[in-house]
Parts: structure tokens; sequence; C-alpha cells
């Protein structure tokens, strides 16, 4: 045999085991990763049924435990705003006396509306579909709609009173 | 491993007949002035059985061969170079940073097979299970503090190996591949850590886990994504429990027990670190001693191979390259005066863990709690500068560009820094902004650490004490 054919021949066969070595991983790679992809609609939510609207008063906020969410009524609107901070994932509670979210972490303050009024949060807090069914309130919790943008203010007052968190 | 013109298991030439030790030896064939296990005591007696001699490749013989040869016959030992640079023995060479971290990671290891004997990695049992080691188990409390104080005492002691090693100048070339392990080592350290963390399942453990996370929510892209597969579902839960226990238990100390393999025998394949300048390489050397006289070195040999660094000493670069040609031999060997230093070591590593883990104990707070933040939540101390710096920039900034462009930064360094210099007059630039870096770091990891309270406020730890390890 010649060798620039066995050299053809040998080259061939290398590109043949890189190409399959390839194929190999990526698909084993792929695999991995359905695998450990959380599995579609697992623990994402669904309609809650909640209290009759009269049961929200204007100015607060009522927590949902089973939504993991606050009904907030603002005074004009119902809204159904998550827990989680959209900065790091805390939970950020209603402080009723200064009528504001604030988050105990890193001190992100929304209004009764989520809306962002200061902190390092890029965004206000994450909302869920809010709808009546009679006089009940119903929560989409599969549904996520993302906060409103800093500088939105369409809810905003002035605190009520003193605020939860201290201020530095 | 060379072949050596004496050994045994050669067929003789010239027809002589093989030397095959059937019976008990009086004398070591392969240094036969020596006698092999002398002595007519049991441990001599038990040294020169059959069985003895099947596990024991070469005899105890105390002359510089017989230590030799019982380096390269055992595993153990062979980890080890068989002759070292004397220098390298000094403390300050390195303070055995390294060596140090290399027993935290033994110590985490023993100690976490240990407490996983008595874990359970489910939301429902997990937390009792901690609950149960504290006051249950033979010594668990004990030994989970120790495992916890090795765990922090790692990391910072990796973050001080990596300085050393940067003001030593011991990452540039040939080294440059090691420091980038090194690099990696410290990033599977953190995450072992970091993993870790959650496993108690308690408040602490939940929500510097959460903040942990969400942070790899600002990746750009696929930020979801990556989240979705490391906590396994829509917020944390038993997936990400599971997960990170896997990677906590199997996956990232196989990594490190790779990565670590890796690290220590291209320490030996790469050559101690020696002090060399920029302009030439004669002249340089700290060590006057590993100085070649100019005449010894071949004309034809490069620079680098001979002046610039000493190699660590196998068979074939002991007789082929140095043993000619060195006009000062200023080698000892690995056994007994380093693994000396290295037991000395050791011990003093595990003084220290058993102290701090008699003192004080790991912390242990409430069942984690989805629905209750505690105040403040701190991310572990390690994170505690990003999380300091996310309060002041944006999380693409603070979460994402800095971290990754530090780690970028490091991996790239000996790519970057191509002045081959290693002494500090020489170099001022790159140690100015390194330090720089360091001291930014430092400050913002104490700040956040120590002077952070509810809200992130600023609270100075002499009045309250928010730090929790």
């Amino acid at each position: 045999m010649t060798a620039p054919a066995a050299t053809s021949r040998r080259n061939f066969l290398n590109a043949g085991w890189r190409l399959g070595a390839t194929i190999l991983a990526a698909a084993a790679g792929w695999t991995l990763f359905e695998s450990l992809r959380p599995l579609a609609g697992s623990g994402k939510g669904g309609p809650i049924k909640l209290a009759n609207t009269g049961n929200y008063a204007a100015g607060t906020a009522t927590y949902v435990p089973e939504g993991r969410l606050f009904v907030a009524n603002t005074g004009t609107t119902l809204l159904a705003i998550s827990q989680k901070c959209p900065h790091l994932g805390c939970r950020v509670p209603f402080c009723d006396s200064s009528g504001r979210f604030e988050c105990p972490c890193h001190g992100s303050v929304f209004d009764i509306g989520g809306e962002w009024i200061e902190g390092p949060s890029p965004v206000g807090m994450t909302q869920y579909p809010i709808s009546t069914d009679g006089d009940a309130v119903v929560v989409d919790t599969s549904k996520q709609i993302a906060g409103p943008a800093r500088g939105a203010a369409q809810y905003f007052s002035p605190p009520k009173g003193p605020n939860c968190q201290p201020k530095g | 491993m060379a072949d050596n013109e004496s050994d045994p298991r050669k067929p003789a030439p010239q027809g002589a007949t093989a030397v095959v030790p059937t019976e008990a030896p009086t004398r070591d064939p392969l240094e036969p002035a020596v006698a092999y296990a002398p002595g007519s005591g049991m441990v001599a007696r038990i040294e020169r059985s059959r069985a003895w001699r099947s596990v024991f490749r070469h005899p105890r013989i105390e002359t510089p061969r017989g230590r030799a040869l019982q380096g390269f016959s055992n595993f153990f030992l062979h980890v080890y170079p068989i002759k070292i640079p004397a220098r390298v023995l000094r403390l300050r060479y390195s303070f055995r940073l390294g060596f140090i971290a290399a027993v935290l990671f033994g110590i985490l290891t023993l100690t976490g097979v240990y407490l996983m004997f008595f874990y359970t990695p489910s939301v429902g049992s997990a937390y009792g299970d901690m609950q149960v080691i504290r006051t249950g188990v033979g010594f668990g409390q004990l030994i989970r503090n120790v495992h916890r104080w090795s765990a922090h005492l790692m990391v910072l002691v990796l973050f001080l190996h990596l300085i050393r090693v940067f003001y030593a100048g011991a990452y540039k070339k040939p080294r440059e591949f090691n420091w980038v392990i090194g690099v990696i080592l410290l990033l599977l350290t953190l995450a072992l850590s970091f993993t870790g963390y959650l496993l108690p399942w308690d408040q602490l453990s939940y929500w510097a886990v959460t903040v942990g996370t969400n942070l790899v929510h600002y990746v750009p892209v696929i930020g979801n994504t990556l989240q979705d597969l490391l906590i396994g579902g829509p917020q944390i839960g038993q997936p990400t429990l599971l997960r990170f226990y896997a990677l906590h238990v199997a996956v990232l100390p196989i990594a490190v027990v790779v990565a670590l393999s890796i690290h220590i025998w291209r320490v030996r394949k790469d050559g101690f670190a020696v002090e060399r300048s920029a302009v030439g390489t004669s002249g340089a050397f700290a060590e006057e001693a590993t100085a070649l006289p100019a005449a010894a070195v071949p004309a034809s040999a490069p620079a680098e191979l001979y002046g610039g660094r000493t190699r660590v000493l196998g068979v074939v670069d002991r007789e082929s390259v140095t043993a000619e040609e060195r006009a000062v031999d200023d080698t000892v060997f690995s056994w007994p005066h380093l693994i000396v230093r290295h037991v000395v070591v050791a011990l003093g590593v595990a003084t220290v863990v058993l102290a701090l883990g008699v003192l004080f104990a790991a912390p242990l707070r409430g069942l984690a709690n989805p629905n209750l933040t505690p105040e403040p939540a701190k991310a572990p101390w390690y994170f505690a500068g990003l999380q300091e710096l996310l309060s002041h920039f944006d999380p693409l900034v603070a979460g994402i560009l800095v971290p990754m462009g530090a780690v970028l930064t490091l991996v790239l360094l000996p790519y970057i820094d191509r002045n081959p210099s290693t002494i500090a007059r020489q170099r001022k630039v790159a140690i100015v902004i390194f330090s720089g870096l360091v001291v930014l770091a430092v400050v913002l990891t104490i700040v956040g650490t120590f002077f952070r309270g509810p809200g992130w406020q600023f609270v100075a730890p002499w009045t309250h004490w928010y730090v929790e390890l």
C-alpha cells in the first residue's frame, strides 16, 4: 500500500472517531440537560380561588400563603403580587405602618402596587393575572406578569407612617 | 521510571544466572552491600517474610539509594519527588498553603463521610437529621463543627495560596496552566462550600442559597434555564436539596480529586519556582547553590531549561541532566525531610480545626421557612463581598459582569502578563493592580460580613453582631 493512501485512510478514520465522539458527547449532554430540567408544569401553579373582593380593604395587602403572594388593594384596583423580591428572591413582607413592601435582604422598597421606589431591585414586583368568579377573587399563579419598570408611579403615595425596615 | 542497569528482574547478560530470591534474602538484590532487614527479632523476620515482601516492594534501607528505591516502589511515597531542592523546605518558600488546603480537603472528606451516615437529603427529614447529629450521634456535633470550620478555612487558605503564588510570580512560564488548574480548584471549592451550605435545611442555609441562586438568574439569555437546572423547580425545594447533595458528596469531590492530582503532578513536572529576572537568567538566582557554572551548561541548551528553573528530579532528569552538570548538589531527600514537615503541618492543621470545633459550634437556625425571610439574609461570607457590591450596583454588573470578569482575568493572568520577571521591582504594574483588587475584595467582604444588618443597613459590629458563618 502506498503511503498517501494509508495516510488518507487513517485521516478518514480519525475524523470518523472525532465526529462520532462529538455526536456522542452532544447526545449525552443533551440527555443530561433534558433529564435535569424541571418537569414541564411541575410546581408552576394554577388558578387559586380566594375570598370575596370585599375582604380586601383599600390600602392593604393581604398575604395568601397558598399562592405565596399578596392581594393588594391599591384603592382603585386589586393586584396579585408575588412575594418574591425581583432583586435576589427574598420574601418581601408588606409593612402595614408605611403601606409599602420592604425587602429585608437588600433594602428594596416598593409601593402598594409593587412599583419600585428605592433599593437595588432592577424592576417592580412580579404580578399574576387576577380576575373574579362571581364575587370571589381568582389568581392564576401559572402565568407571571413581569413587574413594572423602574419609574412607574401609578400607585405611588407618600409613606403612611414609619418604615418597618431600619433606614441607614 | 528509568531502566535500572542492576535490575535483577531483567535477564542477566552473558549467561549469568538471574538472582531469584526464593528464600528469605539476607541481602537486598538491588543494593547487595546492605543487609536486607538485618537482625533476628520478630520485626526483621516479618520484614523478610515472603508475604511482607509481596506488599512492600523494597526493604527499608537507610542509604540514599535505598530511600530512592523505596520512593519509586511505594505508591504513597511516589506522590512525592525522591529529592527536592533544600530551599523548598523553608516555611517562607510557600508557607505550605497548598498542602494545608489539601489536608483540609482530607479532613473534610473524612468528616463528611461520617456525617453522610446520619443524613438524608430530604426536605422532610434533613433538618431533623441535623438535630439528631447534634444531640444523638456520637461526636456528631464535634464532627459537624470540624467539617464546617475546615470548609471555611479551606476557602480562606486557598485565597491566601492564590495571593502567595501571585506575589512569588510562580504562575509564569512554564507554570501557566497549573495556575489555571488552581483557579478551577478554587471555584470547585467555592461550589463545594456553597452546595454544602444548603444541606442543614435551616433558615440560614435556605435564604443564603436563595440569594445565591437568584444571582444566576441575571446571566443574559440563559439565566432562567441555568437557574432551573440548578434548583430544579420554581423555588428551592426537594429537587434543589437532592441536586446540591449529589453535587456536594459525589460530583464536586471527584472533580476536586482529579484537578488536585493534576495540580500536584504539574508542580512536579513544571518544576519549583525560582526567582528570575527579566534580563537574562544567570545571576538572578536567589539560591547560589542552584546556580550552575557557565561552562557546565551545554552551548546548545536553551537557557530556560537549565538556567531558568530547577527541575524536580526524577531518575532520568537526575542522571541525564543535572547530576553531572550541577556544581553543588543542594537537593535533599523528600523522605524524611519534607514528609516529616508535612506530617507536622498536618497535625497542626488537625489541631487547629479540632480546637475550633470544640470552642465554636456550627450554627443551626430554625427549620427552613420559605415564607419568612430572616433579617438580615446574608450569603456565606465568601460571597458577602459580592452581596455588598450588589447593594450598590445593578445586578447584571455586580452579580455577573464583575465576578465573571474576575474569574476570567484570573484564568488569563499568566497569558496576559508576558513579563518573565518574578522580581517585585520589575513587575510594579501587575503588583499594584492585583494588590488593589485584593484590598477591594477584602474590604467588600469585611463590610458585607461584619458591617451589615437588617435591610442591609450599615451596622457597627461592636454594637450589633450579625455575623453568621
